[in-house]
């Protein structure tokens, strides 16, 4: 079986944001919402510190859909419009989705963003990837991991476009792929493990 | 129906249940995000109202239901206001669910692609379940027909059952969801079908006094004492479980203590202490006396802050769960509203806020004038035109004239 999944280097995140914009051209999302937040953390202002003058510190945490293991959005959708796909990605079908929003009350992530009218874009044109659907109005919507790109084998574009190399993709059920040999390294972790969700992107400082 | 035309009352009703269609009409083809939900705080209004409904419905049926199955005879002389009164809140409660879906064109995927792990594919069905029994129940009542009575009897020992399930299923769309410290606790259905019973028999004693007023439907004053005591009990029940709740978020002094301190000092605060203060403690302290329950004026005075009490808990239970994210940090989460896509500081929130809007407020009414057209409807057919004979004149016109005194 395939799991695919990320690992994420918090060292080398320098909060440039570059995945979250390569991640909207990608993947047509609309004005108003991101699939891939990269949040400051410990503080409300971006790119602020945390910490008691002069023990400051600043570190960013990329957040998008966490393609859990046990995927709370997909135990709660009443249509399966939300699943877990054989490549281990939990993916939606937008044609099922019938925007009843259980998914994004059930995410402990806030990964899921809903067209709450009809999708604006600027420029004003698809510019998403040509085979990246596009979803109307009343529908939920997230990362994907990059469906399109990662069938053909190509790496999600937040992956590709980082600078820094800060996130790694691959397989997770694979013992001797770049990605599990990093998780077991570097001792990474999952963010709110305490949910149960067993996500398949993780993290290490 | 032609005669309801001409009741001024009964025309604002249309008029209103028009325009929140009119708004509704809007909102289908401008989208959800004409109401004040974002993606920090995807579930509003309607929600609020679909928990509320779904327990005010509950009253009528398990009065109803108790008559027959535990053979309190009494409860049989007010059944049929009672379930007519639980079929209009159940439609009102489905009408909810279906306003808030974002794409009603496909909800009929839930019935060819269902998931089966779904609570709310569950509240679905019992929904449906539920309201055919309220259904059946009205006509085996009204039935005429040898046979008819053992057959009130038969359905009611299946209403009871769906009754508590139908409030325990809505309990668990928000119980079951650890993502959501203010829902997540095995006490929410026990609060949901205490809180149904209080708010629900709260709504019919109103009912049944407006009723009783109009001289339509006459209950005899010793059972509206009695269904007062019970809501009293009831009250107190609710109480208890939301004490419970409490003290075990606060006690660890842990996470579940934030989501508390929202509740009780927080934007939640003024929802919370009038439910505890308004709508538990004042009408427990009233209905508690015995003498006061045989007060008309006093039972409905009880029997509205029980209902407004429980319309602020549903406010507080669903608004306190979206207000701080899990993952903190800066700038939050984007909120995809209209004022999002315009770009800017406007994008972005770090906590869920929420203020319904207009229109949603305007879709809401027209929904509930909806509920009070069907109970008024068919309270019409079958209650006000069939001759009643258990009422007992003297009482009745005392409880007529004190209602008059408090209208």
């Amino acid at each position: 079986m395939t799991k695919l999944g990320m690992v994420i280097d918090k060292r080398r995140c320098i909060g440039c944001q570059a995945c979250a914009n390569a991640c909207k051209m990608q993947n047509n999302v609309p004005m108003g919402m991101l699939w891939n937040r990269v949040l400051t953390d410990g503080t409300d202002i971006v790119d602020g510190a945390f910490g008691v003058y002069p023990n400051l510190n600043r570190s960013y945490t990329p957040v998008a859909c966490q393609h859990c293991e046990n995927p709370a959005c997909q135990k709660v959708c009443p249509t399966g419009a939300t699943y877990k796909d054989d490549k281990g990605r939990v993916e939606i079908d937008y044609d099922k989705c019938i925007g009843c929003r259980m998914c994004m009350a059930a995410c402990p992530y806030n990964a899921r963003s809903f067209n709450w009218e009809e999708p604006v874009r600027d420029p004003d044109f698809n510019y998403g990837g040509k085979d990246v659907p596009v979803r109307p109005k009343g529908v939920a919507e997230k990362c994907t991991m990059c469906q399109e790109r990662t069938d053909k084998g190509e790496e999600p574009m937040c992956v590709k476009s980082c600078p820094t190399k800060a996130r790694v993709f691959g397989d997770l059920d694979d013992p001797n792929s770049e990605i599990s040999k990093k998780i077991s390294e570097k001792n990474a972790y999952t963010l709110l493990p305490e949910q149960g969700t067993r996500p398949q992107v993780h993290y290490y400082n | 129906m032609t005669t309801l035309f001409k009741k001024p009352a009964f025309i604002v009703l249309v008029v209103l249940a028009v325009v929140g269609i009119a708004c509704w009409i809007y909102q289908l083809l401008t989208g959800l995000g004409i109401t004040g939900m974002s993606n920090a705080n995807s579930w509003g209004l309607y929600i609020i109202m679909f928990m509320l409904f779904v327990g005010l419905s509950a009253g009528g049926l398990i009065v109803a239901s108790s008559a027959s199955v535990f053979h309190i005879k009494r409860f049989k002389a007010v059944a049929m206001p009672a379930v007519i009164l639980s079929t209009a809140c159940i439609c009102v409660a489905g009408m909810f669910v279906l306003i808030d879906v974002g794409g009603i064109q496909r909800i009929w995927w839930m019935l060819i692609s269902p998931n089966f792990t779904s609570p709310l594919l569950w509240d679905m069905c019992v929904i449906i379940l539920y309201l055919v029994i309220n259904i059946l129940y009205l006509v085996f009542m009204s039935s005429k027909k040898e046979g008819a009575e053992h057959k009130v009897e038969i359905i009611s020992r299946f209403a009871l059952p769906i009754a508590i399930l139908v409030h325990s299923i809505t309990a668990w769309i928000f119980g079951l969801q650890i993502a959501k410290e203010g829902w997540y606790t095995a006490i929410l259905a026990p609060i949901f079908v205490a809180s149904a019973m209080d708010s629900g028999l709260a709504l019919l004693l109103c009912v049944l006094s407006g009723l009783n007023k109009s001289g339509k439907f006459k209950t005899d004053k010793d059972l509206m004492a009695t269904l007062s005591g019970l809501l009293c009990a009831c009250i107190a029940v609710d109480a208890f479980f939301i004490g419970c709740e409490v003290l075990t978020m606060a006690y660890p002094g842990a996470g579940g203590a934030d989501t508390l301190a929202i509740m009780l000092s927080g934007s939640m605060a003024p929802f919370f202490w009038f439910e505890v203060i308004g709508g538990l403690v004042i009408p427990f302290c009233i209905l508690v006396f015995a003498k006061n329950r045989k007060s008309a004026a006093l039972v409905v005075t009880s029997s509205v802050l029980v209902i407004l009490g429980v319309l602020c808990k549903r406010i507080w239970l669903l608004l306190t769960a979206f207000a701080v994210p899990n993952l903190e940090g800066a700038p939050g989460v984007a909120l995809g509203t209209f004022a999002a896509q315009e770009g800017g500081a406007a994008t972005w929130n770090m906590y869920g806020l929420y203020v319904p809007t207009i229109p949603e407020i305007f879709i809401t009414i027209g929904a509930i004038s909806v509920g009070a057209i069907i109970f008024w409807a068919i309270a019409q057919k079958l209650l006000i035109s069939s001759k009643e004979p258990q009422a007992s004149d003297s009482v009745d016109s005392q409880i007529g004239s004190e209602a008059s005194a408090i209208a």
